[in-house]
């Protein structure tokens, strides 16, 4: 626990953090102060001189920057002080002064902090009678990813620290000098680390723009669904950012112990898996049928065989829902497969295990020995397979996948629940089309063993289209929809965590926003493993997006 | 007025920036003594010189010296600032030309003060010759070992590594400088901390000018007690002080502080050329301009420069007679700011290249009153709000100038409002954007 102390702002006393800004002792008590250089995450820079405050030293009244300004106990501050206010709106005059103001084309329009920040704090009248300087450099290439802005740039140098002091790959700089300043690359290099969509995150104006995103939605129309990102097993917290049940972004959401406020591009850009190759009916030897007739088939199918003749193969992508109705209502023929970790991986954040919810598969005491199940499969007694949210016959060196090839037609019955129309679609008899993790509740448990919520963002194309969860619920009792226990996969969740002494006391909807740490053993490194940046972050401060 | 020469005394000898001359006529003469003292009294009796930096700033050199922490693990920089950058200002380059030996001698008694073994020279890009001039002495110094590895057989070790700037003004701010010996763009840094903790590579340093640095030397040899009697109470010693302009006779001159600025410009400068006096610059274009009725009374202190609202800076005067155009003068030193500002802080960024657009508008008839009025406020936001002292170097002439010489500026001005459209369209044609 941080030792605490008093200070005076605005005539009021609060009781902050020993060794924070005023900035963060502002955040800390939702006192409204205005900055464009400060980061929570980031080194402190000082330069944009837009936080200014009063205040009381030894030396009469000064005016500072409150990023720059460490509390002191007792110390008075005053931020809406006629000097203060008046050296906070002079500051934004300046940043003003030869902006583009291209507002209507201009990509942060409605998420750009030089207009929240004008319109709580400016002076409304504009006082410019001279010819605007042009500073030049609209919409350049600077990568992959990043569409750079000069013009628009308000020189915060957010982007520069980002690069240099969190990611390590100083990729950007300041070129020239005075007015004259611009964000620029070197000559003929490019914006090239996985990281990059940070930047224009954290950019407090149109200067920095995702390829992905421009053009493409005014962010008023978005709404927000608190998610996480399933790309690897660390399972950043992110927003999906939709509108008119399309996902058009994948934002970062503050987490100060997983992923602060950073999310690599891998993750980030692959919103667009959520509608690719999506299949909403359901196939019966790749002829589409009704969802009553699949499942009375499945169901007069499933009757007539034994439960050990039934086999179960799930993977490390599905939520923790589905591992619990695996092995609550599908028998002891389930295994959850582990594919090999293939992907890229770093010290920051990015883990080389490209699935989500490989520690849930864990927790619920899921078999991951697939020897037994290889030798029913070669012996012929498995009658019925059922494959769950998992692209088997995609799967390359796995002992399971090979095995299941070369005896493909010792298994009479073959089912498959999936979203995606894959490569396994075509090899199976039942396709059964279940929603992804943005369409429905979900809890997953990341590799640092945090256990985090997925909330249902987007409304499934057919409403028959069930969560996996509900879905095996349904194969596996045979209940028809009206006999359902379950309507949504978070009742799935509430039922589960009655089980479980670390989540008993949490509904689904009070899993805290950044998670359940259980008590198990990690499968990877903390994040930012060797990144020490100096940054302090308030316990009590309001979440970033708000602020 | 009787006094001994400090810095100048050498300046008439032929050929004193080679060390035989120099040696002859009494270079490194303090050595003796400087090693048989301990560095603390070194330290002490720089404060008892109440010597001030000469740099403009006029910190208490010695108080300086003596934040440094002591017992530090840390290696302790001391970085000579040879950065003379500032309008008006051009005796440091002399010290560097005429005698060198001068300079590394006071490097190597201030380094011995506080304990430095690497000592950093910083040498304005554009001063080639001083450069070279400043560079082969230090050769010879090396050579005969009153620089380098145990000097003169004391044991103590002092490395001189000259650095060259590369035309920034900035860089003679003293963190910017330390930013740019690190290899990095030369801008400010935050302080605190304050270089004398935490300064070039994270360690101990200070900063001292040349001509600081160039006293030293002699008060060693005749200690602080005798410097402090020299001058005034406050501004202790002997200045150099570079006049310029509008005067029959432009030059420098070592003078203890106290003289009336008249007789300073009639009796060394010869009066001022092509009229009478109109304005005076006291030290740079950073410091707050004086009417002539204001330059009666005023003297060349710290202390009456405080009072009468203006700074002595770095010494170099800059007359103007009375057919300057106040107007164009201050266009000029704008642009100056402008293109030096180095864009760190926004209020530095924009507001010299805002007054500067004004002064440039109103040169050509196009300002209104409104616009004059709106030179003082742009100058209050800039001033105090920044890292540096940029801001307010730019923003001090500008108020002073606009203040006391509002008659100048209000011939350009119109009273009325012109529109900001058809001023705008007036200047671009065709090409004039929509506000």
């Amino acid at each position: 626990m941080q030792k605490m102390i008093t200070v005076n702002i605005n005539n009021q006393e609060y009781e902050v953090q020993e060794d924070c800004n005023i900035v963060e002792a502002c955040d800390a008590h939702n006192i409204p102060l205005q900055r464009f250089c400060y980061h929570r995450y980031l080194p402190v820079d000082g330069s944009c001189r837009t936080c200014m405050v009063e205040i009381e030293t030894p030396q009469g009244m000064m005016v500072t920057t409150a990023c720059t300004t460490k509390v002191k106990p007792g110390m008075a501050i005053y931020t809406n002080s006629e000097k203060a206010v008046a050296a906070q709106k002079s500051a934004l005059e300046f940043l003003l002064l030869d902006h583009p103001l291209d507002c209507p084309i201009c990509d942060k329009a409605g998420e750009c902090l030089l207009q929240d920040n004008y319109f709580d704090f400016g002076r409304y009248d504009f006082r410019r009678t001279v010819a605007r300087y042009f500073k030049g450099g609209k919409a350049l290439n600077a990568g992959e990813h990043i569409v750079l802005d000069q013009e628009r740039c308000i020189l915060c140098r957010r982007c520069i620290r980002f690069f240099d002091e969190i990611v390590r790959t100083p990729e950007l700089g300041i070129i020239s000098r005075g007015h004259e300043s611009s964000i620029s690359l070197f000559p003929e290099k490019f914006i090239r680390n996985p990281y990059s969509g940070n930047s224009a995150d954290i950019c407090p104006v149109g200067a920095l723009t995702l390829k992905e995103f421009r053009f493409k939605q005014r962010v008023w129309f978005l709404k927000k669904t608190k998610s996480i990102c399933t790309q690897c097993a660390r399972g950043c917290s992110i927003y999906i950012e939709h509108n008119k049940n399309t996902v058009w972004r994948f934002m970062p959401r503050e987490n100060p112990a997983l992923n602060r406020v950073w999310m690599c591009d891998r993750g980030r850009f692959s919103f667009n898996k959520l509608h690719e190759k999506r299949i909403f009916t359901p196939l019966k030897h790749q002829e589409e049928i009704s969802f009553n007739q699949l499942y009375d088939d499945i169901a007069e199918l499933l009757k007539t065989r034994r439960s050990g003749e039934i086999a179960w193969v799930v993977g490390p992508f599905s939520s923790n829902e589905t591992y619990y109705a695996l092995k609550t209502y599908c028998g002891d023929n389930a295994v959850c497969l582990m594919p090999p970790a293939s992907g890229e991986r770093d010290d920051l954040l990015m883990l080389a295990e490209e699935y989500p919810n490989a520690q849930g598969a864990t927790f619920f005491g899921l078999q991951t020995e697939t020897a037994p199940l290889i030798d029913k499969i070669q012996k012929g007694r498995i009658a019925a397979l059922i494959i769950v949210e998992m692209d088997l016959f995609n799967l390359r060196n796995d002992s399971f996948a090979q095995c299941l090839m070369e005896n493909i037609h010792k298994i009479p019955l073959k089912i498959y629940l999936t979203a995606y129309r894959d490569e396994t679609v075509a090899r199976v008899d039942y396709v059964v089309p279940v929603r992804t993790y943005a369409e429905t509740n979900g809890t997953f448990i990341n590799a640092t063993s945090l256990l985090q919520k997925a909330c249902q963002a987007l409304v499934p194309e057919h409403p028959d289209i069930d969560a996996a969860c509900i879905a095996l619920y349904t194969i596996a009792t045979g209940a028809r929809k009206h006999q359902r226990r379950y309507s949504d996969a978070s009742e799935m969740y509430d039922k589960l965590r009655s089980h479980y002494d670390e989540l008993r006391s949490f509904q689904f909807n009070q899993i805290p926003e950044y998670g359940i740490a259980l008590n198990m053993p990690k499968r990877a490194d903390e994040p930012f493993k060797g990144i020490h940046v100096d940054f302090n972050v308030c316990s009590t401060a309001k979440p970033l997006e708000e602020s | 007025m009787e006094f001994e020469l400090q810095l100048t005394k050498r300046f008439s000898i032929p050929n004193c920036h080679t060390l035989e001359v120099a040696l002859n006529h009494g270079a490194y003469r303090s050595f003796e003594k400087l090693f048989s003292m301990k560095p603390e009294a070194i330290v002490n009796e720089v404060i008892a010189s109440k010597l001030r930096g000469r740099g403009g700033a006029a910190f208490p050199t010695g108080l300086k010296w003596s934040f440094v922490p002591k017992d530090t693990a840390l290696p302790v920089y001391l970085c000579v600032n040879a950065d003379e950058s500032e309008p008006g200002t051009f005796v440091d380059r002399y010290i560097l030309e005429y005698d060198p030996h001068l300079l590394i001698e006071g490097i190597v008694c201030a380094a011995y003060a506080i304990k430095s073994h690497d000592v950093y020279v910083y040498i304005r890009g554009e001063y080639v010759r001083p450069y070279m001039i400043f560079k082969k002495a230090l050769d010879e110094a090396y050579r005969s070992g009153f620089a380098g590895h145990n000097i003169k057989n004391s044991g103590y070790d002092v490395h001189i590594w000259i650095h060259r700037g590369a035309g920034a003004y900035i860089c003679g701010e003293e963190t910017a400088l330390l930013e740019s010996i690190e290899g990095k763009k030369g801008q400010p840094r935050i302080k605190p901390p304050f270089p004398a903790v935490e300064g070039l590579f994270g360690c101990p340093t200070i900063i001292n000018n040349v001509k600081t640095i160039s006293h030293i030397p002699w008060i060693i040899e005749h200690g602080g007690e005798a410097f402090a009697r020299i001058g005034t109470s406050e501004s202790t010693g002997t200045m150099l002080f570079g006049i310029s302009g509008h005067v029959n006779n432009p030059g420098f001159w070592e003078l203890p502080f106290g003289m009336r600025v008249p007789e300073f410009l009639e009796k060394y400068a010869q009066g001022v050329k092509g009229g009478s006096l109109k304005a005076l610059f006291p030290g740079g274009t950073s410091t707050a301009v004086m009417t002539a009725d204001e330059c009666a009374d005023l003297y060349l202190s710290y202390e009456s420069m405080r009072a009468h609202g203006t700074m002595l800076g770095s010494g170099g005067l800059i007359v103007m007679n009375e057919h300057a155009d106040m107007l164009h003068a201050l266009r000029t030193i704008t642009r100056f700011y402008a293109e030096e500002s180095c864009g760190q802080c926004t209020p530095c960024r924009e507001g010299t290249f805002w007054i500067h657009r004004l002064l440039e508008k109103m040169v050509r008839g196009e300002g209104t009153t409104k616009e004059l009025d709106l030179l003082l406020e742009i100058a209050d936001n800039m001033e105090g709000k920044t890292i540096c002292a940029l801001a307010a170097a730019c923003a001090i002439p500008v108020r002073s100038c606009v203040v006391k010489f509002r008659q100048d500026f209000e011939k350009y001005v119109k009273p009325v409002f012109v529109p900001v459209a058809a001023a705008a369209e007036k200047m671009l044609g065709d090409d004039a954007v929509p506000f």
